[in-house]
């Protein structure tokens, strides 16, 4: 009979209560881990999981990753991590790890998209995938093909990619899954700043005395942020106030002051009674001579849709899902939208016709007057009514809530941050919300200073550093440069050593949207990278259809088995975070860097060495002659200027993009690398398809490339070197100093510059000539130029094309739990964090589930208009839900949520509403 | 075959007959204590933990038949009933929360299948057994080791307070600053006694290789206050009185009673000279 | 062996075909309510539900841990009480041969020790002086005397057959090695070792089932004194009227068994109800 464990942990218990403080550890342990340690190398490296991006150091011996701690050095963690980045060091090493490109093949081991994957050779693998790809790619041009990219691909992976097939196919359907997270808050950054990511940094925590969760669940998703903010609140726990705005209780109402349960969508009603408070109750607050110095009013059209198909009749679609459909033509006006859009003569039971979908981005200029008229309805009355989120709450408490918020932001000495991640983010009217919060920021001289400002927390490692400012998504170039402006498409041209009008200026399709093509036919070749779109996107029940029943080749590269890898007609493997050389860029704008640590696995090769070896294997004459992109474009041959620059026809696009001249120039080794591995630069001991290095710095001349498009445009990152030797550093990096705040002439220089002798400038260049008008629209005439000016927009509160009705009762939220990352590949294959939550389950309010006669743990049916989930209600623990509001994370490949949510997007950011849709729930 | 040989023959004999009563008397004795022994040390296991509703491991001893019927109503296989060699009294209910914890079913069905009453439905209800309230099961009592808690390291864990189905209730999160770090809070998961079920979500979703908090039995994981004394802001406490007076353990610190003591002279060292 | 049948050889295994059919299909439907949830007999031997509704318990079970001080709940008792009056009234000690598992394992042992004598060869086993069969009497008030000592069913705590029938069900753990003992010690210790001289379950039964009604009965004309009955019966003592008289037998030692009605090949031997026993004999 075995020593009880208990007995062990008995023992352990007494152990550690008679010293768990101050325990002191005896030389001889300390010797003996010494001891075990010998052959162990550390570096640093940073933590493959969330937005807010903790150094880490990793301990490697034996090329394998053995030991991860958190780096002291790290400004954001100090040394700390939270229960996923404990666990860097076993991600890598799941039983299941794809080891071998793997292809749909016949018995007679060809191609067949019906046949079963079997184990090919890297050759094999990428030449069956450049066949199929120029099969698409002359069949239906740049359009034809699409790339799924990842705010989770490493900025070189990125930066390769944008190269790629911007610059090399000349096609831009090229979108990462930061699509469905961040575009909402790009949108307000972009439309309100001139220039994406936050003014502000971490750094605001230890210095406001206020922070307001906006749909952002800190506690759970940005656990390290969170025990910053924690701590604030324990260094003055009657100054700083915590507000909780949520539509249901979650973690971080825990620790808050307030927790305001509102409901769905009504965010944006309630930013805009912070507003009417501020300029119908108490406009001495306004600070008047910063809104008069930097800032101008705007507004934009009402009628712009959902971001839905816009043909609700498509023959894919069932009836019940047309009942949705359709209102991205027409909707009936409700109730609450015959007020909040009566400034443009609407009124309940109106039918608006959604005729500026297509131009749903446009906006103009208004004068204050115009301002305050739309701001009119949103009294506390109205919108307590509306935002209530809590059947169970009286209107009374609502209310004294909602005072008392608006009052934290107005009190005026009081330092207030609000941050945000997907409740604003994902949502039919996300970037309208996200402009909402930097109206009311700026309206009260709040915003880019320590302290104050409105705070977009990223959800994915480098949302900002690789999908924002390299530029991966459809319609963007590398600092926030955009494919439809000519000067930054011949600015690119140049940097990237292409002919004149080799870019396409026709902006891509966003990551939905590559999905819908594929389901229309419209897409016939597709590659995903590090991403999961089959699982992550809503209406998933389409594109599994469309993956499998469509003429198309889609090629996933990854690293474990997913939902998308399983609809794959070949799957690539994939190095992963350190078995490569790498960076990300955090939400607060901090790039970071790490070396490879490790010979990546089996015969798995980094994204990189993909592209590139993809590049091999498409010539020039075969991308660059004359091709149509649809009726209006038709791209030019470029091949005559091409040759004149000295290219020749049958160079392959990785002569051009990547093994050029300079990129040559780049030697390995280098000293920066030494000791190191570098599977690009030199090969492995492995030599995976007979792999020996491209026999220079792959990863230096990558960067020092794609640098050069931030250097003096606002955007300035350091030299490669550099980044190895801190920390990380916030961008802008100017004469080697990271920039805290933006915007702001106490911490940046580009201020002086921009706007002498002024304390700020928001010298953001995009957007910055407007027409002016009023509420209605522009008024024809001159666009006003604003520079340095932030722009304050109204925007109506809307309601979400599907609201909760008797046949559909309940509102379905989806999210994530702090112990899985997003679509569960890696973290649920950890078994330490498969067991602590080994499957996702229906958060569901008490008294709603014993209505429908379902108990604690019974399987329950999760169905909406487009499909069914099956998980077990949950009526107690983390998330407590308010009555008709069900919450399912999307984590868990077995309860696929994605099925059930519907696919609309905020019109202008594309961004799915993830958060919202109607669904019903009875026990299975 | 010689069956023949092999048959009992009757001529068992006087002497014989009282030879064989005090076999079987000596056998009987030997038997009962070597059968003794092996029980007791069967019963011996105190870190069992009972299913929901469980009555105290003596009286539940006393009264388990071992029929196995809360195993086979357990919906989550969560109950295992003792095979030999376990180490707990064989044939008698348990669970291991780190392998598969109870999920503290509202229907209570375990306690509910008892045929004998070792598990008591009084125990786990409100109004006399009326009303079930499986929040009341007191399968033992979650105990934290934060030697090897990484929240106390000041890593943002907590897996155990999320998973806890009473949580806020059962375990808390108790806020102190991370005096190293200066700008990050630790968070630490905290047991509260009184309301914890023992249920052992906790341990089970615990991400240290061996469960940094684990469920033990009450007579294992709680002291005990003498009733010589209540807290007097606490009405309820008052209870813990033994109204009989209590205090009866003694220490007869002068060894021979008071007068003796008293009445021993003190001068010319006889003290030293017992 | 004598065991050449006069009728077919289905008749001359019956009782033993249908007793094996019994306590495999008891086992079955056990096995069955914890592995699939069936509802058609929970529990174990201890105690169990028929059919969601109906309680049994083990009887002697029950007493001991009434021994122990524990005031059961109403289930366990009714159950004890319809199970013993149903042995009392109707099976005798029917349990030992048609319910417990344990007995086919014994009857094993006692098979190969008849079919291979040799395996008793070295036995210091003395034919006069066999352990006694009141041993398993003694261990029975052992048992309830250890229960009030120890605060437990001292017996159910070590049990063998416990360990087996449950084991079956719930999973054998070193249960195994219990149940190898016996066979072994019913195969080269003692014949009949564990069921006719060890096992206070089957002497509780034994007292509870002597006036039961399910009886075998001698007709002592037809009996050829072959002694084959005396050889497959596991308590012969309690054949002591074969060849010399009829009537029926008395002992509720006997647990109805029926291999001795099976390989009379004389027609001497019938298992019957007590009334049609008497009826016989007196007729006859």
């Amino acid at each position: 009979m075995a020593l009880s464990r208990r007995d062990f942990m008995k023992q352990a218990a007494a152990v550690s209560a008679a010293g768990a403080i101050g325990m002191k550890v005896a030389p001889e342990a300390l010797a003996a881990a010494q001891e075990a340690e010998k052959g162990w190398k550390w570096d640093k490296g940073v933590c493959r999981f969330c937005g807010t991006g903790c150094g880490i150091m990793l301990a490697t011996r034996n090329d394998k990753i053995v030991a991860v701690k958190g780096d002291p050095a790290a400004p954001v963690n100090r040394g700390l991590n939270c229960i996923k980045g404990y666990f860097n060091a076993k991600i890598m090493y799941g039983k299941d790890r794809l080891t071998q490109p793997l292809l749909r093949v016949n018995d007679a081991g060809e191609f067949d998209k019906q046949g079963k994957f079997k184990p090919v050779s890297w050759d094999k693998a990428l030449d069956v995938m450049a066949d199929k790809f120029k099969e698409a790619y002359n069949e239906l041009g740049p359009t034809g093909i699409g790339v799924f990219g990842s705010g989770q691909y490493t900025i070189h992976e990125g930066y390769v990619m944008s190269k790629l097939v911007k610059g090399g196919l000349r096609s831009n359907n090229i979108d990462p899954n930061a699509r469905h997270c961040m575009a909402s808050a790009v949108v307000g950054f972009i439309q309100a700043f001139g220039i994406d990511e936050p003014s502000g940094n971490y750094d605001d925590i230890e210095y406001t005395d206020t922070a307001v969760m906006w749909g952002a669940n800190m506690a759970e998703m940005h656990p390290i942020l969170w025990a910053r903010i924690t701590d604030r609140k324990l260094a003055e726990p009657d100054r700083v106030k915590l507000i909780n705005l949520t539509t249901y209780t979650n973690r971080c109402s825990n620790l808050s002051d307030t927790e305001i349960i509102f409901k769905p969508q009504t965010d944006l009603a309630i930013w805009n009674y912070i507003l009417h408070e501020i300029v119908y109750n108490r406009p001495e607050m306004i600070d008047q001579e910063f809104v008069d110095k930097y800032t101008v009013f705007a507004t934009g059209p009402c009628d712009v849709g959902y971001g839905m198909r816009s043909n609700p009749d498509h023959p894919k679609y069932t009836e019940l899902e047309r009942e949705t459909m359709v209102k991205q033509v027409r909707k009936v006006l409700s109730e609450a939208e015959g007020k909040t859009l009566a400034h443009l003569g609407y009124k309940a039971g109106d039918t608006m016709e959604n005729k500026r979908a297509a131009g749903a981005i446009k906006h103009w200029i208004i004068k204050f007057e115009d301002f305050k008229k739309g701001l009119e309805p949103y009294t506390l009355d109205f919108v307590a009514e509306l935002a209530k989120g809590d059947p169970d709450e009286s209107l009374e408490s609502f209310k004294a809530k909602l005072q008392q918020l608006a009052d934290l932001y107005l009190e005026k000495d009081r330092k207030i941050v609000s941050y945000w991640t997907m409740g604003m983010n994902q949502h039919t009217r996300g970037s309208w919300v996200n402009e909402a919060a930097y109206a009311v920021h700026l309206m009260l001289g709040k915003q880019a200073q320590p302290g104050n400002g409105a705070f977009s927390l990223t959800g994915q490692p480098s949302a900002c550093g690789t999908a924002r400012e390299v530029g991966t998504f459809a319609h963007r170039l590398p600092a926030d440069l955009v494919v439809a402006n000519a000067k930054h498409r011949e600015f690119s041209e140049k940097m990237w050593k292409l002919p004149a009008k080799t870019l396409n200026g026709k902006p891509g399709s966003h990551y939905t949207k590559l999905l819908r093509d594929i389901e229309d036919g419209k897409i016939k070749w597709s590659w995903v990278q590090v991403c999961n779109p089959w699982q992550n996107t809503a209406s998933a029940n389409h594109w599994i259809k469309a993956a499998r029943e469509m003429d198309n080749f889609i090629v996933v590269s990854d690293v474990y088995p997913t939902i998308s890898a399983k609809v794959a007609d070949l799957i690539l493997p994939s190095a992963m975070i350190f078995e490569k050389w790498g960076a990300y860029g955090n939400a607060e704008r901090r790039t970071q860097h790490w070396k490879q640590q490790v010979t990546p696995v089996g015969e798995s090769m980094p994204d990189v060495w993909q592209a590139m070896e993809f590049a091999k294997r498409i010539t020039l004459k075969e991308v660059w002659g004359e091709t149509k992109v649809d009726a209006g474009l038709t791209l030019p041959d470029v091949m005559p200027e091409a040759r004149a620059m000295g290219y020749t026809d049958d160079d392959t696009l990785f002569d051009v993009l990547f093994a050029n001249k300079e990129a040559r120039s780049y030697k390995w080794p280098d000293p920066i690398g030494k000791d190191t591995l570098n599977t690009l630069a030199e090969g492995d001991k492995r030599k995976v398809a007979g792999f020996e290095g491209y026999g220079f710095f792959v990863h230096k001349y990558l960067w020092e490339e794609y640098r050069k498009f931030g250097v003096g445009h606002m955007h300035d990152l350091a030299d490669f070197d550099t980044y190895h030797k801190v920390r990380g550093m916030k961008w802008p990096v100017i004469d080697g100093k990271e920039t805290a705040w933006r915007f702001n002439a106490d911490y940046d220089p580009y201020v002086a510059s921009k706007n002498p002798g002024e304390q700020f400038a928001f010298y953001g260049p995009a957007l910055k000539a407007m027409p002016a008008g009023d509420l209605a629209g522009p008024i024809k005439g001159d666009k006003v130029k604003l520079p340095n000016k932030a722009k304050i927009f109204f925007r109506p509160y809307m309601d979400p094309p599907e609201m909760p009705d008797n046949e559909w009762p309940f509102w379905l939220c989806t999210g994530r739990v702090l112990e899985h990352w997003h679509t569960g590949s890696m973290t649920m294959r950890v078994p330490e964090l498969y067991r602590a939550v080994p499957e996702a389950v229906c958060y569901m309010n008490g008294s709603d589930a014993r209505k429908k006669g379902i108990d604690d743990g019974d399987a329950v049916w999760i169905e909406s208009r487009r499909g069914k989930v099956k998980a077990h209600a949950e009526l107690r623990g983390r998330n407590t839900m308010p009555p008709g509001t069900v919450m399912i994370p999307f984590f868990d490949e077995r309860v696929l949520v994605n099925k059930v949510c519907l696919d609309a997007t905020c019109p202008i950011s594309k961004e799915t509403d993830f958060k919202k849709c109607a669904v019903k729930v009875y026990k299975a | 075959m010689s069956g023949a040989k092999d048959m009992d023959r009757n001529e068992t004999g006087r002497r014989e007959f009282f030879s064989r009563l005090a076999r079987g008397a000596a056998a009987a004795v030997a038997g009962g204590v070597v059968w003794g022994g092996l029980v007791r040390e069967g019963q011996n296991a105190p870190l069992a933990l009972r299913p929901p509703g469980a009555l105290s491991e003596s009286e539940f001893l006393a009264k388990c038949i071992r029929c196995g019927l809360c195993v086979e109503a357990c919906p989550y296989d969560t109950l295992q009933l003792a095979g030999p060699g376990s180490g707990e009294p064989t044939g008698t209910p348990s669970l291991k929360p780190r392998e598969v914890p109870c999920y503290l079913c509202t229907d209570i069905p375990c306690t509910v299948a008892c045929p004998t009453g070792a598990l008591d439905l009084a125990l786990v209800s409100t109004d006399n057994g009326r009303t079930l309230d499986v929040n009341q099961t007191r399968i033992g009592l979650a105990v934290m080791d934060y030697h090897n808690c990484i929240a106390a390291w000041g890593l943002r864990c907590d897996a155990c307070y999320r998973a806890c189905p009473l949580i806020d209730k059962a375990i808390t999160l108790e806020h102190t600053r991370n005096e190293r770090t200066g700008r990050h809070a630790m968070l630490l998961p905290k047991v509260q006694t009184d309301v914890c079920t023992g249920c052992g979500l906790c341990e089970r979703a615990c991400i240290v290789e061996e469960a940094a908090i684990f469920v033990l039995p009450h007579e294992v994981a709680l002291g005990k206050v003498g009733d010589n004394y209540v807290r007097g802001w606490d009405e309820v406490d008052q209870q813990r009185v033994n109204p009989d007076g209590g205090a009866a353990d003694q220490v007869d610190q002068s060894g021979a009673g008071a007068l003796d003591y008293l009445n021993d002279g003190v001068l010319g060292g006889e003290v030293d000279d017992d | 062996m004598t065991e050449s049948a006069a009728g077919p050889r289905s008749r001359h295994l019956r009782f033993l075909v249908a007793r094996r059919l019994l306590q495999l299909g008891v086992a079955v439907l056990f096995v069955g309510a914890n592995a699939w949830g069936w509802k058609i007999l929970q529990g174990n031997l201890s105690s169990s539900v028929l059919l969601g509704t109906i309680p049994f318990a083990d009887p002697f079970a029950t007493l001991q841990l009434l021994a122990a001080g524990g005031m059961l709940a109403t289930n366990a008792l009714l159950g004890a009480g319809i199970t013993a009056v149903v042995y009392a009234v109707f099976g005798g000690r029917m349990f030992c041969s048609w319910i417990c598992p344990m007995n086919p394992v014994t009857d094993l042992a006692n098979y190969l020790g008849r079919r291979f004598p040799w395996f008793r060869a070295g036995s210091r086993q003395d034919p006069r002086k066999p352990l006694a069969r009141s041993v398993r009497t003694w261990f029975m008030a052992l048992a309830l005397v250890l229960s009030a000592v120890l605060g437990t069913a001292a017996f159910e705590a070590v049990s063998p057959v416990g360990m087996l029938q449950r084991g079956l069900v719930f999973g054998m753990g070193l249960g195994w090695w219990a149940i190898a003992g016996v066979f072994l010690f019913d195969l080269f210790i003692q014949r009949n070792g564990f069921c006719g001289h060890l096992c206070p379950l089957g002497a509780f039964y034994e007292v509870i089932g002597r006036f039961s009604l399910l009886r075998v009965i001698h007709d002592h004309k037809k009996c050829t004194s072959c002694w084959d009955c005396l050889r497959v019966c596991p308590e012969s003592q309690v054949l002591n009227l074969v060849s010399k008289g009829s009537g029926s037998v008395l002992s509720g030692a006997c647990t109805n068994c029926g291999r001795c009605v099976e390989v009379c090949h004389d027609d001497a031997l019938a298992l019957t109800f007590r009334q049609q026993g008497i009826a016989q004999s007196s007729g006859g």
